[in-house]
């Protein structure tokens, strides 16, 4: 079988860097995926992007289709050949159907006995051809976070399509793409080459690109990107972080990565550095430079370019720098002017969410909640810092500098109130607030600061839950997804154990009785369902299997820490060999218990059997200790515990018939087995466990 | 040097030779150069549509007292809408920046996802900003929908932000600094106009007028749409834009209000949009054309 390389390049206007890695696999994805359903499976794909274009290169495609044995079952033979072995009309007709002469029809066995068939070698196509139809489609169904029209306005895309090369071998393969036929020319970098680029093939695509100032492999931007950075901080003694997000994105927003030091107003270090690198990283996409001694008055722009002879782009970047610093010190002065306190009034006309009022009545809340939290965890010493740091936690929303910084909430509040001279558990909380602000990141460093972020988290949920606005399917505006993972993930890394639903049902309780909420029961329902799915994430993240989470999320559902030390602790029993036997037994229980739920306990006169006396027995000894290891979470023990009760639970099932005619004797050993299944399921649930046979 | 009114010339001289028309500034005050209805009105219908003109924009909770080095209260925006956007709408506004003296080889210019939405306009687009040598200079949007209208044929906007690129260029530190014209500068002819306005917004407008004038250029403006009078009333609609921005500046709207005060004014903008629109469907005109696959 001869095989060629297919190119697939799709060049369109710039497309958003955040869309562009997704869209580049997703392409790859989708071609390989359509080429394996057409027979015509590559032996390897490789993707690229830049910002004006996403191609896949798909190696070894098969030159054409397999040709294909088809077989077709037509009439009974009974019906399809009358006494003499002449052809029915039946049979005709289904040989006509088939496009084969009649005396071409064989007799096969089919299920329903003796049958017709017709059978029929279909020619495999050609790639080029299978791949007209298919590309186009496979274009149209990339998905994007958001698509646009232009022109004529009948066509959506990322962004609009200006040119398509595919290429199979040297050949240009025909078809269209959104309008836009393909052709072997696309172009070059937008400022640094000029007129048609021409692939001849595949395999030189990279390197004709190149040649034309366009790196098409992200990963080689990123890396250039990243050396480049690090030779001009050097170059002033310093250095850059590696800033992995920060130089994926910049590497998608450039064909041909450059990169140039600037400087700035070496005054501009007294501003926090929060604020300074916020104006690098954040605004302007710049690294940072440092030194040994902190930060340095440099940084690192990257461009689209190669060079900058004539100094145009380091000045360019130097004076909007200056004029962003220069900006943020007029706010860092301005703000002085009214201190976090006499802004609390001002918080009344921002607007928290339609009907839940304003960020002056959140803050009042939050100083509600917050201590309530404190005491929650044990922590009543911290009670007034909470209420304090709750009151103000909001005030830094009427700043300018907020306004103009938004990623630094929080932490501007932090910084103002240590500027006033305010407790530091109270600055640290306040600075801390909105941590962890995504999946990756770590949550407040201290204690009043997990606490005023649970707050925080409880309030939105509690206040958007109670008027209907909770996530439907994949659209979160209001972001509670992340709130709540957030909130799962601050009270398991503390490691408080803690029953949230009170805590929960104070948070509804603080809103003012809102015409059209929901009853509070219903919405602590729906939130306590919603925040056991957070933690049924949050045990993915930790690579537990499905069955291990499945086991403990329904145990105490509200009890977040406890989900996650039971699913650790289950996911080392059951590396244990003994564990398997427990599982078993578990799982019989259960189907043995069914629905019942018999809530009587055992009555030792009842016991008949030698195996069920010893089961009574070794539980009565466990229980106890079952019982106070689980009080004290020591999960771990416990399940250990429990697992040394599966040989006498084995034995039980072996030597005992639980349904035995005898009724009172029948209850009695339901009656044993649920009060063990209860024990155990103070634990886990067992029985969710799966086992290979 | 390229002053400010060189700038503008310039400009509004390339994008005429591209076959513009030179539209005139509204007589009106407003937020920005898409509510003139040589954007607002003519990006919706059928019919093809070339036009530049400079506005200026009104943002009264932006004015610093003529202090603030970066910050007006009124600023100057080069408008340009393209219907339907040409495939070489990029390439075409490269050239106008070859027009002020840049050559673009020299620079970093990039293409940076943007997208734009005015609630006010019941509007949004995709885009981007241009940002050259990390500094914003226009804003570019594909215009997808205005007055609640899905448009089709997709217009593309070009928004050059006239102060922060005459600084840039002439790299001066204060807007106050720009060169208006050879001898005067921009704080010369404007600063003072600067400081009364953000006196009077801030601290003189009297809110009670400007609510007024809001409530009752909201009947007006319903009461002259349904005389089939849409550019009169859709004024009314720019005039309630007004006078929130000034209640607004003035602290004078509440976090409740801002909500429904903003819906009233996309209520009636949208109600202008439609009865603009619908002027096509009476005539029974076509929908456009099926587009011709472009070769490569």
């Amino acid at each position: 079988m001869n095989r060629q390389d297919f190119l697939l390049e799709i060049r369109t206007e710039e497309i958003p860097a955040n869309a562009l890695s997704g869209a580049r696999m997703d392409l790859a994805r989708r071609l390989e995926t359509a080429l394996g359903e057409s027979g015509l499976a590559p032996q390897a794909t490789e993707a690229y992007a830049t910002p004006r274009r996403l191609a896949v290169i798909a190696r070894g495609v098969p030159e054409r289709q397999e040709d294909r044995f088809e077989e077709v079952l037509g009439p009974a033979v009974s019906a399809a050949y009358d006494a003499d072995g002449k052809p029915t009309g039946a049979a005709k007709g289904f040989a006509r159907k088939q496009k084969v002469d009649v005396s071409e029809l064989v007799v096969v066995e089919a299920a329903r006995g003796a049958t017709v068939a017709a059978r029929r070698t279909v020619a495999g196509r050609a790639a080029a051809d299978v791949l007209s139809e298919l590309v186009p489609r496979v274009v149209t169904d990339l998905s994007f976070p958001k698509t646009m029209r232009w022109g004529q306005g009948t066509r959506s895309f990322v962004r609009p399509v200006r040119g398509v090369v595919a290429l199979l071998g040297g050949a240009v393969v025909p078809l269209e793409v959104l309008g836009v036929r393909a052709g072997s020319a696309t172009s070059g970098h937008r400022l640094l080459s000029d007129g048609p680029v021409e692939i001849s093939s595949p395999a030189g695509y990279a390197s004709t690109l190149k040649a034309a100032h366009v790196e098409v492999d992200g990963e080689a931007r990123r890396i250039a990107i990243l050396e480049g950075a690090r030779d001009l901080a050097r170059q002033v003694q310093g250095s850059v972080e590696s800033d992995a997000d920060l130089t994926a994105t910049l590497a998608d927003l450039v064909e041909w990565p450059g990169v140039v030091r600037g400087s700035f107003d070496p005054e501009f270090l007294e501003l926090p550095e929060e604020i300074t690198t916020t104006a690098m990283r954040t605004h302007q996409k710049y690294l940072p430079v440092r030194g040994s001694g902190g930060l340095l008055p440099h940084f690192v722009a990257v461009m689209d370019n190669a060079s900058d002879p004539r100094g145009f782009i380091a000045k360019g970047n130097e004076w909007v720098l200056n004029a962003r610093l220069a900006d943020a010190r007029f706010f860092y002065d301005e703000d002085r002017k009214q201190p976090l306190e006499e802004r609390l009034p001002m918080l009344a006309k921002l607007a928290f969410v339609d009907k839940l009022g304003d960020y002056r009545a959140k803050s009042e809340r939050l100083a509600e909640l917050a201590p309530v939290i404190a005491r929650a965890v044990g922590k009543a010493d911290l009670a007034e810092t909470a209420r304090e740091a709750g009151r103000l936690s909001k005030a830094d929303l009427t700043t300018h500098m907020v306004r103009e910084f938004t990623d630094l909430q929080g932490v501007v509040g932090g910084i103002y109130a240590r500027r006033e001279g305010r407790p530091e558990p109270v600055c640290k909380a306040i600075y801390d607030q909105y941590r962890p602000v995504s999946s990756t990141d770590d949550p407040p460093r201290e204690a009043p600061g997990a606490i005023l972020s649970l707050a925080d988290r409880l309030d939105t949920l509690a206040g958007l839950f109670s008027i209907g606005l909770s996530p439907t399917g994949s659209k979160d505006p209001y972001g509670l997804r992340r709130a709540a993972f957030g909130a799962v993930a601050i009270v398991v890394s503390r490691g408080w154990s803690v029953d949230w639903q009170p805590v929960a049902r104070t948070a509804i309780g603080l809103y003012p009785a809102l015409t059209g909420a929901r009853p509070a029961d219903r919405v602590l329902e729906e939130l306590g369902a919603f925040l056991s799915e957070r933690l049924r994430n949050l045990l993915e993240r930790r690579s537990h299997p499905h069955d291990e989470i499945s086991a403990v999320i329904g145990v105490e559902p509200w009890n977040f820490a406890d989900g996650a030390e039971r699913a650790s602790a289950l996911a080392e029993a059951r590396r244990r060999t003994d564990f398997r036997a427990l599982i078993l037994a578990a799982k019989r229980i259960r189907n043995i218990l069914g629905a019942e739920a018999s809530r009587a306990e055992p009555d030792p006169s009842l016991y008949r059997e030698e195996a069920e006396r010893a089961l009574a027995l070794d539980f009565l000894q466990a229980r106890e200790a079952l019982s106070t290891l689980a009080a004290g979470r020591r999960y771990r023990d416990a399940m250990e515990m429990a697992a040394s009760l599966a040989p006498s639970l084995d034995r039980f099932f072996v030597d005992v018939l639980v349904n035995c005619p005898e009724e009172d004797l029948r209850r009695n050993r339901l009656a044993l087995l649920a009060s063990i299944q209860r024990e155990f399921s103070r634990l886990a649930d067992f029985s969710e466990i799966v086992v290979e046979k | 040097m390229l002053t400010l009114q060189r700038l503008i010339a310039e400009l509004s001289a390339y994008w005429e030779s591209e076959g513009c028309l030179i539209e005139q500034p509204y007589d009106m005050p407003m937020g920005a150069g898409t509510m003139h209805p040589a954007t607002f009105l003519k990006v919706l219908g059928p019919d093809p549509w070339k036009c530049a003109y400079v506005q200026p924009s009104r943002r009264p909770a932006d004015g610093r007292y003529g202090e603030n080095p970066f910050r007006l209260g009124k600023h100057l925006q080069l408008q340009v809408v393209w219907k339907p956007s040409p495939d070489d709408i990029q390439d075409l506004y490269l050239k106008s920046l070859e027009r002020l003296g840049i050559v673009p080889a020299e620079h970093d210019i990039r293409f940076e996802e943007d997208n734009w939405e005015s609630p006010t306009l019941g509007a949004w687009g995709v885009g981007w900003q241009v940002v050259m040598d990390g500094m914003e200079i226009t804003q570019f949007t594909y215009f997808q929908q205005a007055g609640g209208i899905d448009l089709s044929p997709v217009s593309a906007e070009i928004t050059y932000g006239l102060e922060r690129i005459a600084m840039f260029l002439g790299k001066v530190d204060s807007i106050y600094d720009i060169h208006w014209n050879e001898t005067l500068t921009y704080g010369e002819v404007r600063r003072e106009d600067e400081v009364e306005s953000s006196k009077f917004c801030f601290e003189t407008a009297d809110t009670e007028y400007a609510q007024l004038f809001f409530d009752r250029h909201e009947r007006e403006g319903w009461q002259t749409l349904a005389r089939g009078l849409v550019r009169p009333a859709y004024e009314s609609a720019l005039a309630c834009s007004h006078q929130f921005n000034i209640l607004d500046a003035r602290g004078a709207v509440s976090a409740t209000d801002r909500v429904g005060m903003i819906r009233r004014v996309r209520d009636l903008a949208c109600a202008c949009a439609r009865a603009y629109a619908a002027r096509w469907e009476a005539a029974g005109r076509p929908e456009p054309a099926p587009e011709p696959a472009a070769a490569v």
